[in-house]
């Protein structure tokens, strides 16, 4: 039969139990996957960052150009219109061409690299 | 390497600093998902996602609260958000009232003589059928040591009702282990003090 003077401490088993650790576990390399995950991670947002500091730029100097070219040099708006008008899909394609080499080689080059001399 | 400091390299792209950060914080990480989930292989998941929402979002720690305490805030709220999902999809079967049945019918039990640490396993599998609040309020408390206050920021749970569930959790699961011992009649404590 049971026993009530049984010598037992359920507050002690209790506290002992709440305290133990579960035994769910994560893997052994878990900090290094994760650092090589976070790592890459930031390597692109940095690489991208610079890719959109570079087009920054690149458009600020195409706008200070065309600036001076109103002021100093007396350029006409109609002028350029037309011009933009008659060659534009030359113009687009120049654009997307310089846009895209400039994001192949500030992002896609330098991330790829990364990776394979990460690996 | 105090915590500002920590943060501070983490911030200047320092790798060895973050490593040290996962190293730091991965046991508190694993703890909090670990409860919630109940889900190994989606443990490991869910733990990366936090650390990198750690990383994305440091710059927005101020210091106002320990750094264990917000890495303990984002894990909840990950984990949780990652449970309510796994429940709308039909997953889980969810209570919010303590269901311990399942842990009685453990064969497990029906030995004569239950050892000491068979006992305190049993009562960890009855600690993992407690309802989530339940099991995440035992393990913030409990096996990480925060105070009432830290829970209730980490978990936005007022502060009575932490305390109701610790206390209701503790004397549900002193109920249920006297009551074991009663019915087996086996000298399950007896070496216990």
């Amino acid at each position: 039969m049971y026993n009530e003077d049984r010598n037992f401490d359920t507050d002690q088993l209790l506290k002992e139990a709440f305290t133990s650790e579960p035994e769910f576990k994560l893997s052994e390399n878990f900090t290094d996957l994760l650092v090589e995950k976070v790592e890459k991670r930031f390597a692109w947002a940095q690489y991208l960052r610079e890719f959109l500091i570079y087009l920054s730029v690149l458009f600020g100097i195409m706008v200070v150009s065309a600036v001076l070219a109103f002021v100093w040099y007396n350029a006409k708006v109609d002028n350029w219109l037309s011009f933009l008008a008659s060659n534009a899909s030359l113009v687009i394609g120049i654009n997307l061409l310089v846009v895209f080499v400039l994001f192949a080689d500030r992002v896609l080059l330098r991330y790829f690299m990364y990776r394979a001399s990460s690996e | 390497m105090n915590d500002a400091q920590l943060v501070k390299q983490v911030l200047n792209g320092n790798n060895h600093a973050f490593r040290f950060l996962v190293s730091k914080y991965q046991r508190l990480v694993m703890h909090v998902v670990g409860r919630i989930i109940q889900q190994e292989d989606e443990l490991e998941d869910i733990c990366q996602e936090v650390f990198i929402k750690v990383f994305k979002m440091l710059k927005r720690f101020r210091g106002d609260s320990k750094l264990s305490t917000w890495i303990a805030t984002i894990a909840y709220n990950t984990a949780i958000t990652h449970y309510r999902k796994q429940k709308r999809r039909g997953e889980l079967s969810y209570s919010e009232q303590p269901n311990l049945i399942l842990a009685e019918k453990d064969p497990g039990l029906n030995q004569k003589s239950i050892e000491k640490e068979e006992a305190k396993k049993y009562l960890m599998q009855l600690i993992e059928s407690l309802p989530v609040n339940y099991r995440t309020v035992i393990t913030l408390f409990h096996l990480e040591e925060f105070s009432y206050k830290e829970i209730e920021e980490i978990t936005g749970m007022p502060e009575g009702t932490i305390k109701s569930y610790l206390s209701r959790a503790r004397k549900l699961l002193k109920g249920k282990i006297e009551k074991v011992a009663r019915l087996e009649q086996t000298n399950i404590f007896v070496d216990y003090v």
